[in-house]
């Protein structure tokens, strides 16, 4: 099992057990699957393969609302910086869609800012050693 | 005022010094002014001037130091020899110094490194001056000292200039000047390297000469950007023989630019022309025209990055446009964008036109037509044909009377079509209908199930209200030999990520030999009323609905074939039909019914199962018996898998063969 496989699978364990605890929406279940999560997880799977490069080298950093951001575009060559910038801007409108239609399928639309919330918490816990991740306001190296 | 200090004793210099307060002039003002000569060289004495500020418009240099190590006057020249010029923390280089006064000529050279240098001269005769520059090799990191701090620009880090720069002039006004430099090695960054250059050569000719009856000054320049690249967020460009060239004249209160082109290699050539008021600081009036541009290249280097989080985020480009753009006082007054054979396709193939031929005239004030025409394409794949269509534009109004538009071997007609741009997004409505377009084409082109008959319909108001796509009203469709009645439909995002289709659906009087006999489900013959609740579809599969399938009042004929009793059977699960019914089977090909009635209400994946009543017990009636020979069939399981229950169906649709539990 590739690297990329095994972060997604380690978040899939997370988010099961994230659903049994997750106090004040304790009924949302992060794990439910529709053809649309199935269809926006299997982008974003093959589009981590192109990310971690860029979360190795601190080029993109994770925020605290689920979302990812160019963070030092100075550590990617000018010509990738644009690449970089489609693949930020890619990878966040997939996390709105997952963030949306979770809350969509779990039939509670209004749910989304805090699965919204739990994702960028859990993304940032996930996330390897070396790695950006903002916190407070602030950028913090893991 | 001044104070002589000391004077001279002899021509070998004692010692000399001379206090100035200060000096004004209109471009600069100097204070307190220290000139100190003293013993030097044998026949030479050292001269150190210290100024305790100089002021050019908004910039202030204190303590400003000449000092010159050798230093001779004779009788027509000044020499200054192993000369320094410091600025405290700005800059500090060597420089000789030469006057010549019989020529009346000042020489300066500077030998910043062994490979870095530059030379000023200057000479003058009466009221008239001229001059030239050369400058070998100057690393631009001096020059960067010199540049105002501010954080949203970027910070140049390197680079080197060479080349000339001659100038004439009379008094205080500049007469004419040619300029050739060549600039290598340029990079520069913000801190953030959101707009940052790398290896950037660049060469620069320019020139500019006063009119000699008039106070008008004539420049032109080129510029050619011939190695590097550069990042400007969002846009990313790499040098390939750019070139941009400008022709103009300054008049004082305007600078006019009679002619400019920029040619960007792969893309096209841009002209412009303008007037440029300085005191309002204002464009009096711009043209911007561009010919044969290349969209391919456009969309990729320019409008792609701009258009990320848009539905034309991934799209291919192919063809031409040309444009003309004015502008009067900031404003755009005027645009006309011509299309030659445009392909527009999205890579996720949501949509795609094909050789689009368009005229889009547009004004400020006033109303235009556009002339578009599109050879076909297709939508959520459903293809379209041939179709031209005259738009008319109101500033940011769009509208259109009347349009037929092509779908397969029937037509949407599309009826007062409008659309506006507001702070929000587009808008769009329409009304129409959908004149018949046959099942086998639309289900082939929607690669689905193969159904026969057609479809047609008429179409209330159709708005798009920026996000989601809603019919106000019901929409009406003739299928089956029946007709669907479709209210509440709405969609969500039909562009986005995850298209979200809401909708109520009552379907009345389906042919049901012709529904089956579409889906090889085995005969039967008779009519059903389908009412779907509820409906909701994520990505065009259904994630939510209450379907209630029964038959239809009226007297038909009711029969069933045997593969369809097997295959109902197989979808109701195992023993759906009784042993001693099943005996029975085998001695008749067609059996009558009845009453038929399937229910499924769509949850998360799972299909509660129901059949013609709602009975509370595990048990539940698909099909009723009636006259002879008849049969009943019962469902038995009332959870499946909503994915096990297409597999099913598809494999019994797709081996036309019962399935036997």
């Amino acid at each position: 099992m590739n690297n990329c496989a095994k972060y997604f699978l380690l978040l899939s364990l997370y988010l099961l057990f994230a659903s049994m605890s997750m106090p004040g929406f304790a009924q949302a279940n992060l794990e439910v699957n529709t053809p649309a999560i199935t269809s926006i997880k299997q982008r974003m799977q093959s589009r981590h393969a192109e990310l971690v490069e860029y979360y190795n080298s601190g080029a993109i950093g994770l925020t605290q609302d689920g979302m990812i951001t160019v963070r030092d575009a100075n550590a990617v060559s000018l010509a990738k910086r644009q690449q970089v910038n489609s693949l930020v801007s890619a990878e966040n409108q997939d996390r709105n869609a997952l963030y949306r239609e979770i809350a969509r399928a779990n039939n509670h639309p209004e749910w989304e800012s805090k699965i919204r919330s739990t994702f960028g918490q859990r993304w940032i816990n996930l996330a390897r050693n070396g790695w950006w991740y903002q916190s407070g306001g602030r950028w913090v190296q893991k | 005022m001044f104070c002589l200090l000391t004077l001279p004793a002899s021509t070998a210099f004692s010692g000399f010094a001379l206090l100035l307060d200060g000096i004004r002039h209109p471009v600069f003002q100097a204070q307190s002014i220290q000139v100190r000569l003293g013993d030097g060289h044998p026949g030479a004495g050292q001269l150190e001037i210290v100024i305790a500020e100089i002021k050019v418009r908004d910039y202030v240099w204190k303590d400003v130091q000449l000092s010159c190590a050798v230093f001779q006057y004779k009788s027509t020249v000044i020499e200054c020899e192993d000369g320094y010029v410091k600025i405290p923390e700005l800059v500090s280089f060597p420089v000789s110094l030469h006057f010549y006064s019989d020529t009346q000529t000042i020489k300066i050279k500077s030998n910043l490194t062994k490979n870095e240098s530059w030379t000023l001269t200057l000479q003058w005769k009466g009221q008239s001056w001229q001059g030239d520059v050369t400058i070998r090799n100057v690393s631009l990191d001096s020059i960067a000292e010199w540049l105002p701090d501010l954080e949203q620009m970027p910070k140049l880090r390197s680079g080197r200039v060479n080349g000339t720069v001659l100038f004439s002039g009379s008094e205080t006004d500049l007469k004419s000047a040619v300029m050739d430099l060549s600039i290598e090695a340029l990079s520069f960054s913000d801190q953030a390297g959101l707009r940052a250059g790398e290896n950037i050569q660049i060469a620069i000719k320019a020139g500019l000469d006063r009119s000699k009856h008039s106070n008008q000054l004539y420049w032109h320049s080129e510029i050619f950007w011939q190695q590097g690249e550069v990042f400007w967020q969002p846009i990313y460009m790499a040098a390939a023989n750019h070139h941009l060239s400008m022709r103009g004249v300054f008049d004082g209160e305007a600078m006019h630019l009679l002619d400019g082109s920029l040619m960007f290699a792969e893309l096209g050539t841009f002209q412009f022309s303008g007037v440029f008021d300085i005191s309002s600081k204002r464009l009096r009036v711009f043209e911007l025209k561009a010919n044969k541009i290349q969209l391919s290249t456009l969309y990729e280097q320019v409008l792609q990055p701009f258009l990320r989080d848009t539905t034309f985020a991934e799209i291919e480009f192919t063809g031409h446009a040309d444009w003309t753009v004015r502008l009067r006082d900031d404003a755009v007054q005027s645009i006309q964008l011509d299309l030659d054979d445009v392909s527009i396709v999205d890579a996720r193939n949501r949509f795609a036109f094909y050789r689009i031929n368009a005229r889009i005239p547009w004004l400020h004030e006033g109303a235009t037509i556009v002339d578009l025409r599109v050879q076909n394409g297709h939508v959520l794949k459903v293809p379209l044909g041939t179709v031209r269509v005259p738009l008319e534009l109101n500033q940011f109004n769009v509208f259109l009377p009347q349009l037929a538009l092509p779908v397969l071997d029937g037509l949407l007609k599309l009826e007062n079509f409008s659309a506006g741009y507001t702070e929000k997004g587009w808008r769009w409505k329409f009304n129409g209908g959908l004149s018949p377009v046959s099942m086998e084409a639309l289900t082939d082109a929607l690669q689905v199930q193969r159904m026969h008959g057609t479809l047609s319909g008429y179409i209330p108001e159709v708005r798009y209200d920026g996000t989601n796509v809603s019919v106000n009203g019901v929409l009406q469709l003739k299928v089956f030999d029946g007709s669907v009645v479709i209210h509440n439909l709405k969609l969500i995002e039909p562009m986005g990520l995850a298209p979200h289709l809401k909708a109520d659906a009552a379907m009345r009087n389906l042919d049901l030999e012709l529904l089956t006999g579409t889906f090889s489900f085995g005969k039967m013959e008779g009519r059903v009323d389908i009412d779907v609740r509820n409906l909701e579809l994520a990505n065009w599969m259904p994630v939510h609905f209450d379907a209630h399938l029964f038959s239809s009042s009226g007297n038909y004929s009711r029969r069933i074939s045997q593969a369809a009793i097997e295959n109902i059977s197989a979808l109701g699960g195992e023993g759906a039909v009784a042993a001693i019914q099943r005996s029975i089977l085998r001695f008749f090909e067609e059996f009558r019914y009845a009453e038929i009635g399937w229910r499924c209400k769509l949850r998360l994946n799972i299909c509660y199962m129901g059949g013609i009543e709602s009975e509370p017990l595990s048990r539940y009636t698909l099909v009723k018996g009636g006259g002879v020979p008849a049969i009943t069939v019962m469902g038995y399981n009332r959870v499946v898998g909503w994915q096990e229950l297409i597999t099913r169906l598809l494999r019994i649709t797709s081996e036309n063969e019962p399935i036997i539990q």
